[in-house]
């Protein structure tokens, strides 16, 4: 069975974390989102795989190329214009050839589990769902037995824990409905589907794999923790004696962690990176490529993406720090409750730190309050306190 | 079918550039077919002969023009012995004189062509000797294949030529390159200098120059198949453009341990520095002389490999650094023995693990940039700056000329560099779009000062290897002799201008150019005011020390470069005339 990735949008909402990449190639336990989703598919022994990408699409085309290390064979199909998830899978329709087939999210972080219980339990038009705690955020389904009566997006008042993960088994048929629409403005899958539920038999399969959707800056680091959740212990680069590590950890080629750090698993860190001395790194951290963490530093719970370089004497909870950003000594990033503003929605949230975007240099001393979202680019003098949020290449005095 | 396989494995060494193309098989007989002209149009004419062994050739005419009879491979006037072959015949007129006289009959304007009527000439039923005998005849190089009818393997021979046996399954293979057989094996044998072998498909035997067998155990191969495929881009050359951040990385990694380790290159008493290279290699080592002389405060001279070869060579005896992509380009590994010879220290900065320089010189730093299809050197090239960049960060802190704080001020600079590289990449739209103002012209001008001189050489250089448009690239001082005469309305220039002890004497440069209409193309360190309002446009790099500002203006420059190529049409993996990696002289 051929399976189709949607991996064309940016995902807006995680800005500025996708300003150089889609969402989908946002690393969390250091690799990609969309290469949890070629694995689970694989695993399960789909691996003629069509991706449709659009937006940056260097990035993933680089990073999969034929799919051939990842045990797949990849095609790629282009949609120049954001025009929706409909408009994709039409695209990708001719490369069909008349079979049944998956479709999935390219930026939702999914487990094997999900695709298993798909092959085993389709049933035509199947849609995969999902309990959540939070559906109001997501797409809600309504369903009587297994069959689906309703489809809401991100409701606005509670009508159901179930949602949608954007995992579908499609009977060929379907794909020509698709094909067969005029595409003017933005069309989504689902608003497709809800519109043709009265018509159609549609049915749900339950699953108790993992799925979780990253849709605003604070949530990356619970998607990243729940990728680092079982990796196992592997050093490749070198720790120099007087180093503690604890639990699962995974040092790359060419990284040097130096005398008196403490590190405590899952951790994972990427290759030629420069940690310590006497660094603090807790649960749950990823640390990407040519990363340099001066001494005497404290990171918990924070994606700290590659090339950056974090300044002696700092304090960094549960943040998302973006590719080459530099701070000199002493940046503070406490995590607490607060409440932020996005999308002209108010959240209120509980332990969270900050959000850097990429290439932004931070001087010395300087302190970033829970939920700020700081934009790319920016340039935040000594001494300084940072809270809101900054737009791109802001200069903060 | 031997046909197959051989048809595949030319196909991967397509992009070293050919003008024919030939297949030998041993099927009930010799059976031959050669023409000149492109794979995809030879390939369907080929009939598909049911034989199990073959050998074949793409050629790239240095003897005798591109042509049917000139394609290999060359069969004797029995029709029973076939051969291919890589390299130069030096004294092929006398010897096909000699055989011409005997009686053979020579179909081809080729070198390679007296080879088989020597192998003729020789036979006695053991066709490994007979190959022995008739190279003990001839002055040159060589990579050669020949089987004769009803043998049941091929022989093979190699001087200063690359030759390799890939080890499969019950079946093994011979090339040039190990591209060649990445998809059927990923264990190989390299042949080694003077040495020859008898090939079978269940067996291979390796002997050296005096004949007596070699034992060698397979080396494997980490690159794979799908490293050299292009997996979605329009290009060979823009992948490995945008590989270049990953590429870096992977050339740093474990290096910067080597600035005070010195395990590639130990203590040793240096008291000049000497870079020899050719092509694209030649302007990393333009590089490297003004990092090694900042760094290390050595004398550092760079010299072509072809000129080097043949200079007379003085009473000093300088560090000697040899910088070639392949391993293989002919000139420098001539450069490299001539280097011995005189007693130098020899480094050799190349990419390719178990190349032919690496057995000839005393140390070498690999530049781990992976494979590089696409005939304009890309990734190579900013791995090699980034090579330079860690062989003057050794020579300074070996010598004591820079202390550990700088060291560490570079290495981590060094470590953010492929951030810097993506945040050039990012701006490729813009540079696409810029880069309208040089499509049309005739010539182009490349001005650059200090450091980015030789950036701008290569910059030069990539636009004339693939878009076909005159460039020049100098020194910004020259201008007043010479070619400020050149610049009119129609020639425009592309000046880089990075924020050194220069940049006042650039920007003055850059004025003189604009006040003879040209225009001009600025590339600079982003934000930088001064610089966009004396150019007609232009694009800004990242902030980096202006020691490392070649890595980010060359990718720029790489990009200037495609995208002109992409708009003129040309085709860009595969410049007419140019091959990928030089190994004639």
């Amino acid at each position: 069975m051929k399976a189709v990735i949607l991996a064309a949008g940016e995902g807006t909402r995680l800005r500025p974390f996708t300003m150089s990449r889609p969402k989908s190639m946002i690393p969390v336990g250091n690799r990609p989102i969309l290469e949890y989703i070629v694995e689970a598919l694989v695993s399960n022994g789909v691996k003629d795989i069509i991706m449709v990408v659009g937006y940056r699409k260097d990035t993933i085309m680089l990073h999969f190329q034929d799919g051939k290390r990842f045990g797949a064979s990849i095609e790629y199909v282009v949609q120049d214009k954001p025009l929706g998830t409909a408009h994709a899978l039409a695209l990708a329709g001719p490369l069909l050839d008349g079979k049944p087939f998956i479709t999935v999210a390219g930026d939702n972080m999914i487990d094997s589990r999900l695709i298993a219980d798909l092959l085993e339990k389709r049933n035509g038009l199947t849609m995969v769902v999902a309990e959540s705690d939070n559906p109001s955020k997501y797409g809600v389904v309504e369903i009587e037995g297994d069959r689906i009566v309703g489809l809401v997006e991100k409701p606005e008042c509670m009508i159901g824990n179930i949602i949608n993960t954007g995992i579908y088994h499609f009977p060929y048929q379907m794909i020509e409905m698709f094909m067969s629409q005029t595409f003017g403005k933005e069309l989504g899958i689902t608003q497709l589907l809800s519109k043709a539920i009265p018509e159609m038999d549609m049915r749900v399969v339950k699953s108790k794999g993992q799925w979780n959707d990253a849709v605003y800056p604070w949530d990356l680091v619970n998607v990243n923790a729940q990728a680092l959740d079982d990796i196992s212990q592997g050093i490749m680069g070198t720790v120099e004696p007087g180093v503690t590590l604890k639990g699962p950890v995974n040092v790359g080629a060419g990284t040097r962690i130096r005398s008196g750090c403490y590190i405590e698993g899952p951790v994972t860190i990427g290759e030629g990176c420069d940690i310590g001395p006497n660094v603090v790194i807790h649960p749950s951290t990823s640390i990407g490529n040519g990363v340099q963490i001066e001494p005497f530093s404290y990171i918990a719970h924070c994606l700290i993406m590659s090339n950056v370089i974090i300044g002696s004497h700092s304090h960094i909870s549960r943040s998302v720090i973006g590719d080459g950003v530099r701070s000199k000594a002493g940046l503070f990033i406490p995590s607490d409750s607060c409440i932020v503003r996005a999308d002209r929605e108010v959240f209120q949230l509980f332990d969270v730190g900050a959000h850097v975007g990429q290439d932004t240099v931070i001087g010395s001393r300087v302190v970033i309050s829970p939920g700020t979202v700081v934009g790319a680019g920016c340039r935040i003098n000594d001494g300084v306190r940072v809270s809101g949020n900054l737009e791109n290449k802001c200069v903060v005095v | 079918m031997a046909v197959d396989i051989l048809l595949d494995g030319l196909k991967r060494l397509e992009y070293r550039g050919y003008d024919s193309v030939g297949v030998a098989i041993a099927s009930e007989g010799l059976k031959v077919f050669k023409d000149k002209g492109e794979m995809s149009k030879i390939e369907p004419l080929i009939p598909r002969w049911n034989g199990q062994m073959g050998i074949g050739h793409t050629r790239w005419a240095t003897c005798g023009r591109p042509s049917k009879e000139n394609a290999h491979p060359f069969v004797d006037c029995t029709g029973r012995i076939a051969l291919v072959h890589n390299g130069i015949i030096e004294n092929h007129l006398e010897l096909r004189k000699q055989l011409e006289e005997e009686g053979h009959t020579f179909t081809s304007e080729t070198d390679t062509e007296v080879l088989v009527h020597l192998m003729e000439h020789y036979y006695d039923g053991d066709a490994h000797a007979t190959l022995r005998a008739a190279l003990s005849r001839v002055k040159g190089s060589y990579a050669v294949a020949a089987m004769v009818e009803g043998d049941g393997h091929i022989v093979v021979a190699r001087k200063e030529n690359p030759l390799v046996i890939g080890v499969g399954v019950g079946e093994n293979m011979v090339a040039s390159d190990v591209t060649a057989v990445l998809g059927l094996t990923n264990k190989v044998v390299y042949i080694q200098e003077g040495e020859s072998a008898i090939v079978s498909a269940d067996g291979i035997s390796i002997f050296d120059a005096q004949g007596s067998t070699v034992d060698r155990q397979p080396t494997p191969i980490t690159w794979t198949v799908e490293d050299a495929e292009k997996g979605g881009f329009e290009h060979f050359m823009l992948k490995e453009i945008y590989e270049q951040p990953a590429a870096i990385h992977n050339s740093l990694l474990g290096s910067l341990d080597e600035i005070y380790a010195g395990a590639v290159i130990p203590d040793i008493d240096v008291s000049s520095v000497k870079l020899v290279a050719c092509g694209t290699s030649y302007h990393a080592a333009m590089v490297g002389k003004y990092v090694i002389e900042d760094l290390a405060r050595l004398p550092t001279t760079v010299e072509l490999a072809s000129e080097y070869r043949y200079s007379p060579g003085t009473g000093e005896c300088p560090f000697t650094v040899l910088l070639t992509q392949s391993g293989e380009t002919a000139d420098t590994l001539a450069a490299a023995r001539e280097a011995r010879r005189r007693g130098c220290r020899t480094l050799a900065v190349t990419n390719v693990v178990g190349s032919t320089i690496s057995r000839e010189v005393d140390h070498v730093f690999y530049t781990n940039a992976g494979p590089e299809i696409g005939v304009a050197a890309t990734k190579t090239f900013t791995t090699q700056l980034i090579a330079m960049y860690l062989l003057g960060l050794r020579l300074g802190a070996m010598r004591q000329t820079i202390d550990r704080t700088k060291v560490r001020h570079l290495s981590t600079e060094l470590r953010s560099m492929p951030r810097y590289v993506s945040g050039v990449l990012d701006r490729a739209s813009q540079i696409e779009e810029v880069v309208e103002m040089l499509v049309d012209a005739r010539d182009i001008f490349y001005l650059g000062r200090n450091i980015n001189y030789p950036t701008m050489l290569e910059g030069a250089l990539k636009l004339k290897e693939i878009s076909y448009i005159h460039a020049e690239g100098y020194a910004a001082g020259e201008l007043k002799h010479g070619p400020l005469a050149l610049l009119d309305a129609s020639t425009p220039v592309v000046a880089a201008c990075v924020n050194d002890h220069t940049r006042e004497k650039m920007l003055g440069n850059i004025s003189e150019v604009a006040a003879r209409d040209s225009p001009v193309l600025g590339i600079g360190v982003e934000g930088d005011r001064e610089l966009a309002a004396i150019t007609d446009a232009m694009i800004g790099v990242p902030r980096v020390p202006p020691i490392l500002s070649p890595v980010p203006l060359t990718v720029v420059l790489q990009l200037i470069a495609y995208y002109v190529a992409k708009k003129k049409g040309c085709s860009i993996d595969k410049p007419r005339n140019l091959a990928k990696s030089v190994t004639v002289e």
